[in-house]
């Protein structure tokens, strides 16, 4: 009855209303409210997941500052100091390398469970071919000396680029994407069912593969890791030297390397010289600091136990000693040519640029500027901390940007949400909805396969255990993300704020004192259900069931 | 209401459909003019699905011919049909609630830069179309961002019936639009319906089960029962109890009241 109190008047209001402006010129698109630049941006998927974030961001930043230092700066801290972006901006990266496959073939309405076992399998792969080259071996029965069978080896590449080494598995992978789809297409099987077939199939395959034909010639059974694989991506071309790896160069007698600093400019070599005088002195500084530091310890334990008994005169002696503590400062080394030729022998660009694109580093010069002379990105010795940011960085740019286009602006990315929205529908209308589900589950096996790229080329080893449980890593990110589990609605900004607030989570709470590095994992799963609650909220309020 | 017709847009003549031993349609013959209205009625199971589907290309007919504007077709599949200009508006409407009314307008034959599926769309050019196409049969959006979800009943079915006329529909056929709504929406569609008739160049088939529906907005009526034309004719032919018989399957009212009064 409390309504029909409160409503009284309001109808009134309503009728009085009515009768000043006509019916008819009321549309049903009056009922929608135009909404302020404010209310939209609020009214937004991604907002929550932003906030939450923003909050992993400063937890991360904050937390990480070392206990009973002070500061504003979020960037003051293990977190977000040089080495800490370099490392975090990693898992991030790959994790969103991985989120995007898994999201927009969500968003189409199917799932891929198999892209940890592809990650294994595509990494596997192009290990075993960079370490032994590719073959294509024909297996037999063979009846001689009993029933076994025999392998015939009917090609046999020794050496594969890392180009090639791609190539080759990017045909296995891609196949096998295009297999699963095109199983669940014709056969209208739930996706979850014929991936996770993927998944103990791709895994087990590799395994089985590894064990048979990832050894040498005189041993019979191989192992699961695939290690002593060159270290690609620092093969450099070195005048007078051929292509060697860039540790050897650096290794090379003094004589050799001075003749290689024959045909360099001078003002590079100045230049270079300069950088080194700095790190030296830098060091030198760092190493004095440290000097001090131990040998003022002593002193301090010395004064609490002064203090303990009571002893003025010690503890006034003791004080005197410790702010007189001196030693002379460490003197910088001086920069020889043999040095100098060493820093020149880093700073040759790779010869193998596509490893180095896929394992290597990115913004350098960045890093580099950060140190010297900005003095920010230096480690407690005073040598430069980050080199640069993982290559994997710019690869998930690349393809965020990639998928962003494809999905918001693009007919394809119409036909992905039309799939995922009402396959009826977009059948009715002529979108190929079978063509879209194959193409994405190739596409999450393509990026199955970057991720693995990027670890190999980075590691150089494989494992046939790499890439465990990441699918359901890449599905979490995409649900944090706003993406709706029954299709039909997502955005690529949304997968990318998953795949933060995953990589962040992990690390902000490992730095929260006094609690265990494992309540990451309980948050994760709280914020899961949590996006998962709103993202069907959002979703029933489009649809109008509430 | 109707205009002295020349030639019908689309033409049946003894459409026979047979799914292995049971007769769905038993030789059908159906005149629809341009800018009419035509109400094909009858009670479930009469074979108004069936045909909706020969005419929308869905199935092949056993024997008998569809013409169109004169010349005999034939449809392989339903894009043959809307090909020579046959828009089918089924009852699910065929859009991604999700999705906003642009991108459902255009969904299928999106407006791009160049071509193929990874081309730029044209969004703003798309967004005044949709927004144009509505407002021309009665819809003013007010955003065509806005998700098909949150629009009313009534407004779907004019997005779906805009998009298949945008999108070339000579002939629309809309299968039982009133359906499922609420008494203002009903009239609303109705309403959109009688503006695509005065277009007049379009003609409407409408599949009803609601006899008052079609008085109000037909000026043609074909009955099926059991898969047969059990009675035809113009709204002047038809009076009072004639309609309600025929839908009936053709029973007597009084019958019916007999079946009643057990």
């Amino acid at each position: 009855m409390m309504s029909g109190q409160l409503g009284c008047p309001l109808i009134l209001y309503k009728m009085g209303e009515i009768m000043n402006a006509s019916v008819a010129s009321r549309q049903e698109s009056d009922r929608h409210e135009q909404k302020s630049w404010l209310k939209t941006l609020f009214a937004r998927p991604e907002i929550g997941p932003v906030g939450v974030m923003l909050l992993l961001f400063g937890m991360l930043g904050y937390f990480s500052i070392p206990a009973g230092e002070f500061s504003l700066n979020p960037f003051a801290g293990e977190g977000f100091n040089a080495l800490g972006i370099r490392n975090n901006l990693r898992v991030i990266s790959q994790l969103t390398i991985i989120a995007l496959g898994a999201g927009l073939l969500i968003i189409a309405g199917e799932f891929d469970l198999s892209i940890g076992s592809m990650i294994g399998f595509a990494g596997a792969c192009m290990a075993m071919i960079l370490r032994w080259g590719f073959s294509i071996i024909v297996p037999y029965l063979s009846f001689e000396g009993g029933l076994h069978i025999e392998f015939f080896t009917l090609i046999h590449i020794p050496d594969v680029s890392p180009l090639g080494a791609i190539g080759i598995t990017l045909c296995f992978t891609l196949f096998f994407g295009w297999l699963q789809g095109f199983i669940v297409v014709k056969s209208g099987l739930p996706s979850f069912i014929v991936t996770l077939g993927g998944l103990f199939f791709l895994r087990g395959l590799t395994e089985v593969s590894l064990r048979s034909f990832n050894h040498r010639a005189d041993q019979v059974k191989g192992a699961t890791t695939v290690t002593e694989i060159p270290d690609l991506k620092n093969i450099i071309n070195l005048p007078g030297h051929g292509e060697i790896e860039r540790e050897a160069a650096k290794a090379l007698p003094e004589a050799d390397l001075l003749a290689l600093m024959k045909d360099v400019p001078a003002d590079e070599i100045a230049s270079i010289a300069e950088r080194l005088a700095y790190t030296y002195e830098r060091v030198a500084d760092a190493k004095t600091d440290i000097i001090i530091a131990k040998g003022v310890k002593p002193l301090e334990r010395a004064l609490e136990n002064a203090i303990e008994s009571g002893n003025e005169f010690m503890v006034t002696t003791i004080q005197d000693k410790i702010a007189n503590f001196s030693i002379a400062p460490v003197v910088p080394k001086t920069v020889t040519d043999a040095d100098v030729a060493r820093a020149y022998i880093d700073s040759i660009s790779s010869a193998r640029p596509v490893a180095d694109f896929f394992g290597g580093d990115i913004l350098q010069p960045l890093f580099d500027w950060l140190y010297f002379p900005i003095d920010w990105n230096t480690n407690n010795f005073g040598n430069q901390f980050a080199s640069g940011l993982y290559s994997c960085v710019m690869i998930s740019l690349i393809l965020c940007m990639v998928c962003y286009v494809m999905l918001s602006k693009t007919q394809a990315g119409n036909w992905i949400y039309s799939t995922g929205g009402n396959i009826t529908a977009a059948k009715a209308n002529g979108v190929p909805t079978n063509k879209v589900k194959v193409s994405l589950f190739i596409f999450s096996a393509f990026c199955a396969t970057i991720f693995a790229a990027c670890q190999v080329f980075e590691v150089n080893t494989a494992d046939a255990a790499k890439g465990n449980l990441k699918e359901l890593e890449a599905i979490a990110a995409a649900v944090i993300g706003g993406i709706v589990m029954t299709g039909g609605f997502g955005t690529v900004v949304g997968i990318v704020v998953g795949a933060f607030i995953f990589g962040l989570a992990k690390e902000a709470f490992f730095y929260i004192p006094g609690i265990d590095g494992s309540f990451y994992r309980v948050f994760l799963g709280l914020v899961i259900i949590a996006s998962a609650l709103l993202n069907e909220n959002i979703r029933k309020r489009i649809m109008g069931t509430i | 209401m109707a205009k002295s017709p020349k030639q019908p847009l689309i033409e049946t003549k003894d459409l026979v459909k047979k799914f292995g031993s049971f007769t769905a349609l038993n030789g059908v013959s159906l005149k629809v003019y341009p800018g009419e209205v035509h109400a094909l009625l009858g009670d479930n199971g009469a074979g108004k699905s069936t045909l909706i589907k020969l005419l929308s290309g869905v199935f092949a007919p056993t024997s008998g011919s569809i013409s169109v504007e004169g010349k005999a077709v034939s449809f392989a599949s339903p894009r043959n049909a809307s090909d020579v200009g046959i828009g089918t508006v089924y009852q699910d409407l065929a859009l991604n609630p999700l999705a906003s009314v642009t991108r459902n307008f255009f969904l299928g034959r999106e407006l791009t830069h160049f071509g193929g599926p990874f081309g730029l769309m044209k969004m703003n050019e798309m967004h005044r179309i949709a927004a144009d196409e509505m407002a021309k049969i009665g819809i003013n959006i007010a955003d065509p961002e806005q998700a098909v979800g949150t629009m009313s009943g009534g407004q779907r079915q004019t997005l779906a019936i805009a998009r298949a006329i945008y999108f070339g529909a000579k002939v629309l056929i809309l299968d039982e639009p009133t359906s499922a709504l609420g008494q203002r929406q009903q009239m609303e569609v109705l309403k959109t319906i009688r503006r695509v008739q005065k277009l007049g160049n379009i003609a409407i088939i409408l599949i009803t089960h609601n006899e008052i529906h079609a008085r109000l907005i037909a000026d043609r009526f074909t009955f099926l029962s059991l898969g047969e034309v059990i009675g035809s004719g113009t709204s002047e032919d038809l009076k009072g109890d004639d309609i309600k018989r025929l839908m009936a399957g053709g029973a007597e009212i009084g019958d019916l009241a007999k079946e009643l009064a057990v």
